[in-house]
């Protein structure tokens, strides 16, 4: 995206990009007049620039700021250790019989659980702090991230191992020259797939237990009868999920030039 | 390896070996579920890690004396309404979206505004504006399980062979005609495969619904147990819904596997 391309935007593009936002726009103006007009309960639904107003004082005084850097850490550290921990023991399933032995059967019980499920028992045995919540955001995604690593490590194509050991590969350096880069787009698809999952459950998490982060942040605004709180958050985590999720595929296209 | 099996076929009867089989696949299972039963007591106290065959115990007599029943039965219910409210949403949305194309131009930014939003944070929204019942669970199933069925049925009425629409308008299929004749049927596996995906999710979102905001069902009966300090009875209640979600994902399998017996 250099200067001349900006330069040439046809009216074609032009035609397309509004078409694509208009009802946004209508529904930005829909609801600022219905809510200046009165006809919903403030409560409810109040007029977007209160909101703004709300989040732009929120984020001034720092509370924004801190709540979503108190629940990234939370969902990044949890999502780190089940990085840590299910890639490696997914691509041993796929690789070793013994591992694939052990972890199967664990594996088909343990990811039907509904992980939010566990938050009152995690609050019993690490309590309402920040390791009980980065606990439970590394078990809960450590299931997909393993599961895609073992089946991407399963799926690697024979031909290449068997051509790499023709080449005189050592065994022991198979995996982690022709297994690894063979299953890296798999493996990546496991962490995206874990990312939604890792603040899912933070918000959740912070939602029940409090402990400050955007999901505590919030819930409040609902309990404080102070809803542009809630609204303002809501359009925040928004905004993260955009840029995480714009950035993630960023990564991924720039790591994975060779798939 | 196939001639090692039917050699040991002949000295063992195939009976004993399929047993033999299912032990060892599961052995792992009751070795951690042996080291939980040697842990609780010894290593944590009871009340904190309850022993599994107690919660075990317990789960059983939770659906058997029906204590539980009352509560699953709401879960249940809230999930199935909120599923099949995405569903009719999420299909018409997403086969009309991928045909039509001012219908895209509308909805296709609401689309990508909600994709990122991680969906529980939607609980919040729910309870401020139906407060705390079956309600917000259901619009929270709902909204969660939306997307996924909505994208699947984009994709999948977006890529239907273009060939099988012109051999149909050919052959005189009326536009109007064209969806239900063509356009759903040849969609209709991948839309299935939107269901199931959203299926796990329906249960996440329920709990964490039934959490945050509930007076009855199964999350909501988690949470009181474990303020109660009845923690037995709390990871009973958790083996419960587990083995619901689990029967749910499977069972939804099951019916892909016998309804798509074309592709």
């Amino acid at each position: 995206m250099d200067v001349t391309n900006i330069a040439r935007i046809s009216r074609h593009d032009v035609v397309e990009g509004a078409k694509s936002i208009y009802s946004l726009i209508l529904l930005i103006a829909l609801w600022e007049l219905i809510t200046q007009a009165g006809l919903i309960h403030y409560y409810f639904l109040p007029p977007l620039s209160d909101v703004l107003i709300e989040g732009y004082e929120l984020t001034v005084s720092g509370e924004m700021i801190q709540a979503s850097l108190l629940t990234l850490k939370r969902a990044f550290l949890g999502l780190l250790i089940a990085t840590v921990l299910g890639v490696p023991i997914g691509i041993l399933i796929a690789r070793n019989r013994f591992v694939g032995w052990f972890f199967d059967p664990i594996i088909t019980i343990g990811y039907p659980v509904p992980i939010i499920s566990l938050i009152p028992v995690f609050m019993l045995w690490f309590g309402i702090g920040d390791v009980s919540k980065i606990i439970l955001v590394g078990v809960g995604t450590f299931w997909p991230i393993a599961i895609n690593a073992r089946n991407s490590a399963r799926a690697v194509n024979q031909n290449l191992i068997w051509s790499a050991r023709m080449m005189g590969t050592p065994k022991r350096n198979l995996v982690w020259k022709v297994v690894v880069p063979d299953a890296a787009p798999g493996v990546l698809t496991g962490i995206q797939i874990a990312l939604p999952l890792s603040l899912i459950i933070t918000f959740v998490f912070e939602m029940v237990a409090g402990g400050g982060g955007l999901g505590h942040l919030e819930i409040q605004g609902v309990r404080s009868f102070t809803s542009t709180q809630t609204y303002a958050t809501l359009i925040a985590i928004m905004l993260i999920g955009f840029v995480l999720d714009g950035t993630l595929r960023k990564i991924r296209r720039r790591l994975l030039r060779w798939a | 390896m196939s001639y090692l099996h039917s050699e040991k076929a002949g000295i063992v009867s195939t009976g004993v070996r399929h047993v033999g089989d299912v032990v060892v696949r599961w052995l792992p299972l009751l070795i951690v579920t042996g080291l939980w039963e040697l842990a609780s007591g010894w290593v944590v106290v009871e009340t904190v890690l309850p022993p599994p065959l107690d919660v075990l115990i317990i789960a059983v007599d939770l659906v058997v004396s029906g204590q539980i029943v009352g509560d699953l039965l709401v879960s249940l219910w809230r999930i199935i309404w909120g599923l099949s409210l995405a569903i009719g949403v999420g299909v018409v949305l997403g086969v009309t979206m991928a045909r039509v194309d001012p219908i895209e131009d509308f909805f296709g930014v609401f689309m990508s505004l909600i994709y990122p939003l991680p969906k529980t944070a939607l609980v919040p929204l729910a309870v401020l504006w139906l407060g705390s019942g079956s309600g917000t669970a259901i619009l929270v199933v709902f909204l969660a399980c939306l997307l996924p069925i909505v994208l699947n049925s984009y994709n999948a009425a977006e890529s239907v062979d273009q060939n099988l629409v012109w051999s149909a308008k050919m052959m005189g299929t009326s536009d109007r005609d064209m969806f239900r004749r063509v356009v759903v049927p040849a969609a209709i596996p991948e839309i299935i495969t939107g269901i199931r995906q959203a299926v796990p999710i329906a249960f996440v979102a329920l709990v964490s619904a039934e959490l945050i905001a509930a007076n009855r069902g199964i999350g909501y009966r988690i949470l009181s147990y474990g303020q109660l300090g009845i923690y037995e009875s709390m990871l009973a209640v958790i083996v419960v819904i587990s083995l619901a979600a689990y029967v749910g994902v499977r069972g939804f399998e099951r019916i892909e596997r016998r309804v798509l017996v074309w592709t």
